[in-house]
C-alpha cells in the first residue's frame, strides 16, 4: 500500500474531530488529523449538558460514544465525572444554573449543595469577572432552589502582571509556566479561603494542568476549588483540547496543525485527496475515508451549503445524493443553524463518523 | 402637578426637533417618549440624509426640500453626518429613459451632480457591477440617527427643556374643549405622572393614530413596513442608489464600520410586532447583488424592520406604498375637530425632520400667541470639541478611540478624560468594534450625563456598543457588570437587563442562515443559554 496513504483523514480539531481521530486510531488504523486551531473548544463550556443528552436520547450508540469519550479524557489526564443519566446544577455565566451530566471535577466543585459555605474570588484587574455579581446571583438562585448556601465575595490582588486588563487566558498561561506566580496565587487564595469550605474562581487554573496537578494545587491552598464559567476563551475547553490533542499525538496520529484545508479533491463520487494550504510543496493528504469535522467552515469546502446528511453521515449535494461515498461529516456541520450545546453532539457524531469511515475502508473502489 | 407650556409626545427625530425648536423660541416644553430615543421609525431606517435625488423625477418639490435640509443638517450637526456623497448608478437592465429624466430633473431641482462614465464610477467604487452603464453623483450622506436625536435633545435640555424616556402616555385630559394635561406612566418604574400644559403635540409617528384617539380625534396614518439588513462590510464608501423608479433593495448606505441595505415596503396594520420574512431578506440580497456583486455573501450582522408612518388622507386602495406622498401633514385639531391645544404631525422623512419641526412650532407659537421665528436652521446643535480637550484625548487614548469618542460626546469628552486621568484602568476598551472605553460606558450609565442610559440597549444608542459583529455577546456582558458595579442594577436586575438586551440582538439575527454570524449567534446563545429565537425582528437600527 502507498505509504503516503492514510486509512482515515480527519479535518478539524474541535471536539468531534478529536473524538473521530481517537476512535479511528483506537482501531489501530493510520490517521492524519489536520486543523487550524482548537475550533469550538475555545467557546465551549467544558462540560456536557443534560439538555443536549436528552435531545440525543434516542441514539442507540450515545452511551458507547460517551463512554469512549470518558475513557479518552481519563487517559488524557482530564477526567470527566458524572454520568449520562444525571442532571446536576452548575453555574452559568449569568450566575443562574444549567443542568449538567458530565464535567471535570474542577467544574463540579462549583455545584451548590445544602449548607455550602463558599467564597467567590475575583482577581483585581480581571474586569470581565465580577465576584460580587456572581456571589449575589448564586445566593439568590440557590435560595430559590431551597438550598441554604452561603456565598461571600473577595477580591485578591496579584503583583504579577497578567495584562491590562487582565484576562483568564493570560492568568492560565502564567499558571502553567510560572511557579512563582503559582505560589503567589496559592498564598492569596489561602488567605481568601479562611472561614470557607470552598473557593470559587473564574476558570483560569491553567491550560495544561492535569488532574493530579490540580489536586496538588488544592492541597497547597488548603481548600477545595471550583471553577466558574467566564466569557470566552473558555479555559476548561482549551484545557480539554490540550489534553486530548497531546494524547492523540502519543498514540501515533499524524497531526498537521496550523494550515487550512484548501479544497477536497472529488472524482467520480470519491474524495481522493485533501489539499492543505502549506508553504512550499503542496501538501495533499490521501485517505481511504475522510471525516469532515470543520463545523460551518464545511460550507466553503463543499462549495455549497449542505442540505443535510444521508443515513451514513455523508453530506448531500443539492441533488440529494452523497457528495462522495467516502466522505463523512461530524460535528456542528450537522445542525444547520440550530447550534450545538455543550458537546455531546460533537462526541456522538465524531464517534459515529469514525466508525463509518473505518468500516467503509477498502470497499469504495469496488463500487 | 408639573406644568409646562407644551407637551410633545414621541421621541423620534421629529419630536426631538420640535423640542429644540421650541426651546430656541423660549417656549417651555417637555417631551414624553414611550421607550428610549429614536424608538420608532427614526431608529429603524437607513440613516440616509437624502440629497433629493431619490424623489427628483417624481416630485421636484420634495427633492428641493430634501436638498435644502440636507445642507442645513450638515451645517448644524456635522458630528452626526458622514458626508460621503452618493451615486445614482445606471444598471444595465434598467430603463435608460429614466436616466435622462433623472439628469434633467436633478438639474432643475438644483441638485449638484456630475455624470460619470462606467469607468469613472467604478474608479470611485470598484465593487460596483462590471456591467453598469454609468452613474450620477449627488450630495447624499449618512446621518447617525441616534446621535442626531441626542444632539437635538441635548441642546434643548441645555436651554431648560425636559425629556422623559420610558414615559408612555396613557391619557390626554381635556376640559371645555381644550387639552389640559397629559398623563403618562414610566414603563420601567411603574410610576405615573401628569403634566399640565397649554398645548400637546402628537409626534408619535406610527403610534400617532392611537395617541390622537386619546384626545378623541382621528388621524389617518398608513403604516408601511420596511426591512433592512446590516452588513459587516463597507463595499462602497458612498451611498449607492439605483437610478430607477424607487423600488426595493436599491439603496446601500455605508454607516460607520457597517453598511445598511434596504429596503422593502409592505403595508402593515400598525407599528408593533413587526416581522421580517426570509423572502424579504433573500430579495434584498438578490437586488443588492445586482448593484454590487458578492454583496449576498457578505456577513449579515442583523435584520431589522421599521415602520414608515405615512400620511394617508383616504388612500385605502391597492396602490403601492411608494406612490403615497412622502410629504407630511400638520393637523390643527382645534379647527379640524374642535379640540383646542392639540396638533398632530404625521408623515415626512428623516431628512426633513427639522423642517417639519419648524412648521409645527410656527403653528404652535402662533396659537400660544407668541411672536417668534424659527432659528434651528442657523444654530449649531452642538459646539465642537475644544482644542485642549482634543489634545488631551489623543495624548491619553489611541487616536481612533479618541476621535470616535469626540464625535459621540462633543464637549462632554472632557468629563470622560477626567475620569480616565483619575483612574487609568478606565481607558480599557469594553467594545472593541465601536471603540468604547470603560470610562465612556460609565459616563453614559452615570447620572451626571444629561440623558443617562437606563438599559444596555440605551447604552448602545448612545455609544454604538453592541452594534458590531459580536452583537453584544461580550460588550453587553461588560455593560451589565458596569451597571451592577455602579449600583444602577442589583445582580438579578443586571442579569435581566442583559437577557432582554440579548433577546433583541438575537431576534435580529434569527434570519441569518450561514456564515460567521451564525457561529457568533450560536456562541452567544450557548453562553447565555437560550433557545433559538423566534423569527421576529425589531429593535433599533444598528447602522
Amino acid at each position: 500500500m502507498d505509504s503516503s496513504r492514510y486509512d482515515v483523514v480527519v479535518i478539524g480539531a474541535g471536539l468531534s474531530g478529536l473524538i473521530a481521530a481517537s476512535a479511528v486510531a483506537s482501531e489501530n488504523l493510520r490517521v492524519a488529523l489536520i486543523a487550524t486551531g482548537p475550533g469550538s473548544f475555545v467557546l465551549g463550556s467544558g462540560c456536557l449538558e443534560t439538555q443536549e443528552i436528552v435531545r440525543l436520547g434516542g441514539s442507540p450508540d450515545l452511551n458507547e460514544a460517551i463512554e469512549f469519550f470518558c475513557e479518552r479524557s481519563r487517559l488524557a489526564g482530564n477526567p470527566f465525572e458524572g454520568d449520562i443519566a444525571s442532571s446536576r446544577p452548575l453555574p452559568a455565566i449569568l450566575g443562574d444554573f444549567k443542568s449538567v451530566a458530565l464535567a471535570p471535577r474542577l467544574l463540579w466543585n462549583a455545584e451548590p449543595r445544602a449548607d455550602l459555605s463558599a467564597v467567590v474570588v475575583g482577581i483585581r484587574g480581571l474586569s470581565d469577572f465580577d465576584e460580587n455579581f456572581m456571589a449575589e446571583r448564586l445566593r439568590e438562585r440557590t435560595r430559590a432552589m431551597g438550598l441554604a448556601c452561603r456565598y461571600a465575595a473577595r477580591q485578591i490582588s496579584l503583583a504579577s502582571d497578567c495584562g491590562a486588563p487582565a484576562t483568564t487566558l493570560r492568568i492560565a498561561k502564567r499558571f502553567d509556566c510560572d511557579p512563582e506566580f503559582r505560589s503567589e496565587l496559592i498564598d492569596a487564595l489561602r488567605r481568601a479561603a479562611s472561614g470557607f469550605e470552598r473557593i470559587l474562581v473564574p476558570s483560569m487554573l491553567g491550560l495544561l494542568s492535569s488532574e493530579p496537578e490540580i489536586l496538588q494545587f488544592e492541597r497547597e491552598v488548603g481548600c477545595s476549588l471550583g471553577e466558574l464559567p467566564t466569557l470566552p476563551p473558555s479555559i476548561p475547553g482549551l484545557r480539554l483540547f490540550h489534553h486530548l490533542w497531546s494524547c492523540l499525538q502519543k498514540t501515533g496520529v499524524e497531526m498537521f496543525q496550523g494550515f487550512p484545508v484548501q479544497k477536497l479533491e472529488i472524482h467520480d463520487g470519491l474524495c481522493t485527496g485533501v489539499h492543505v494550504a502549506s508553504p512550499g510543496h503542496p501538501l495533499i493528504l490521501r485517505g481511504e475515508s475522510v471525516v469532515l469535522a470543520t463545523g460551518r467552515h464545511a460550507a466553503t469546502l463543499l462549495d455549497r451549503s449542505c442540505p443535510g446528511l444521508d443515513t451514513q453521515m455523508r453530506p448531500l449535494d443539492a441533488g440529494g445524493s452523497a457528495v462522495a461515498r467516502n466522505l463523512f461529516a461530524a460535528g456542528s456541520l450537522l445542525n444547520n443553524g440550530a447550534g450545538s450545546r455543550g458537546g455531546a453532539t460533537e462526541i456522538l457524531t465524531g464517534y459515529r463518523a469514525a466508525k463509518l469511515a473505518a468500516a467503509g475502508r477498502g470497499s469504495y473502489a469496488a463500487r | 402637578m408639573e406644568s409646562t407650556q407644551v407637551v410633545i409626545i414621541g421621541g423620534g427625530a421629529t419630536g426631538a426637533g420640535i423640542l429644540w425648536d421650541l426651546s430656541l423660541r423660549g417656549i417651555s416644553a417637555t417631551l414624553l417618549e414611550q421607550g428610549d430615543i429614536a424608538n420608532g421609525a427614526t431608529g429603524r431606517c437607513h440613516g440616509l440624509l437624502h440629497s433629493g435625488g431619490r424623489y427628483v423625477v417624481k416630485d421636484g418639490g420634495t427633492a428641493r426640500e430634501c436638498l435644502a435640509e440636507n445642507r442645513i443638517v450638515k451645517a448644524i450637526a456635522p458630528h452626526c453626518v458622514d458626508d460621503a456623497g452618493g451615486l445614482f448608478v445606471q444598471c444595465a437592465h434598467d430603463d435608460p429613459a429614466f436616466f435622462e429624466q433623472w439628469w434633467r430633473a436633478a438639474a432643475e431641482a438644483g441638485i449638484p451632480s456630475r455624470r460619470l462614465s462606467a469607468e469613472q464610477a467604478r474608479g470611485l467604487e470598484p465593487n460596483l457591477a462590471p456591467d453598469i452603464l454609468g452613474a450620477f453623483t449627488c450630495p447624499d450622506a449618512h446621518v447617525d440617527v441616534f446621535r442626531l436625536v441626542l444632539a437635538n435633545l441635548g441642546a434643548a435640555q441645555a436651554r431648560g427643556a425636559k425629556f422623559y424616556a420610558y414615559a408612555k402616555v396613557n391619557a390626554i385630559r381635556t376640559a371645555n374643549g381644550r387639552v389640559r394635561s397629559v398623563v403618562y406612566r414610566n414603563t420601567r418604574t411603574g410610576e405615573e405622572g401628569e403634566i399640565a400644559c397649554e398645548m400637546a403635540i402628537n409626534a408619535a409617528g406610527g403610534w400617532a393614530e392611537s395617541v390622537a384617539a386619546m384626545a378623541g380625534v382621528e388621524v389617518p396614518v398608513r403604516c408601511e413596513k420596511g426591512t433592512l439588513l446590516v452588513l459587516n462590510d463597507r463595499p462602497s464608501s458612498r451611498v449607492i442608489n439605483r437610478c430607477r423608479k424607487a423600488g426595493d433593495g436599491d439603496i446601500l448606505v455605508p454607516a460607520g464600520p457597517v453598511s445598511i441595505l434596504g429596503t422593502t415596503s409592505m403595508r402593515v396594520s400598525g407599528p408593533d410586532g413587526l416581522r421580517a420574512s426570509s423572502e424579504e431578506v433573500d430579495g434584498l440580497l438578490r437586488l443588492g447583488n445586482e448593484l454590487i456583486p458578492g454583496l449576498a455573501s457578505a456577513r449579515i450582522l442583523r435584520v431589522f424592520s421599521g415602520v414608515r408612518a405615512l400620511y394617508s388622507p383616504e388612500a385605502r386602495g391597492a396602490e403601492a406604498g411608494r406612490e403615497i406622498s412622502r410629504g407630511f401633514a400638520l393637523f390643527d385639531h382645534e379647527t379640524r375637530d374642535g379640540v383646542g391645544g392639540f396638533v398632530s404631525i404625521v408623515g415626512g422623512k428623516l431628512t426633513t425632520y427639522r423642517l417639519m419641526a419648524a412648521e409645527v412650532c410656527d403653528r404652535v407659537a402662533k396659537k400660544l400667541g407668541i411672536e417668534s421665528e424659527c432659528a434651528t436652521a442657523k444654530v449649531s446643535l452642538r459646539p465642537g470639541v475644544d482644542r485642549k480637550s482634543h489634545r488631551r484625548a489623543i495624548q491619553m487614548l489611541p487616536r481612533p478611540v479618541a476621535e470616535r469618542m469626540e464625535r459621540r460626546l462633543g464637549l462632554e469628552v472632557a468629563r470622560v478624560l477626567d475620569a480616565i486621568e483619575a483612574r487609568p484602568a478606565l481607558a480599557e476598551l469594553v467594545c472593541e468594534c465601536e471603540l468604547v472605553t470603560r470610562a465612556e460606558l460609565e459616563y453614559v450609565l452615570g447620572q451626571s450625563t444629561p440623558l443617562p442610559a437606563q438599559t444596555i440597549a440605551d447604552v448602545g444608542r448612545r455609544t454604538r456598543l453592541g452594534f458590531g459583529p459580536c452583537q453584544g455577546t461580550f460588550c453587553g456582558y461588560r455593560a451589565m457588570l458596569a451597571g451592577f458595579q455602579m449600583h444602577r442594577w442589583s445582580a438579578s436586575q443586571a442579569a435581566a437587563e442583559l437577557s432582554s438586551f440579548l433577546d433583541e440582538r438575537w431576534k435580529g439575527q434569527g434570519f441569518i442562515h450561514q456564515g460567521n454570524q451564525v457561529e457568533q449567534l450560536d456562541l452567544s446563545q450557548e453562553l447565555y443559554g437560550a433557545d433559538p429565537p423566534a423569527c421576529v425582528t425589531s429593535g433599533a437600527q444598528d447602522g
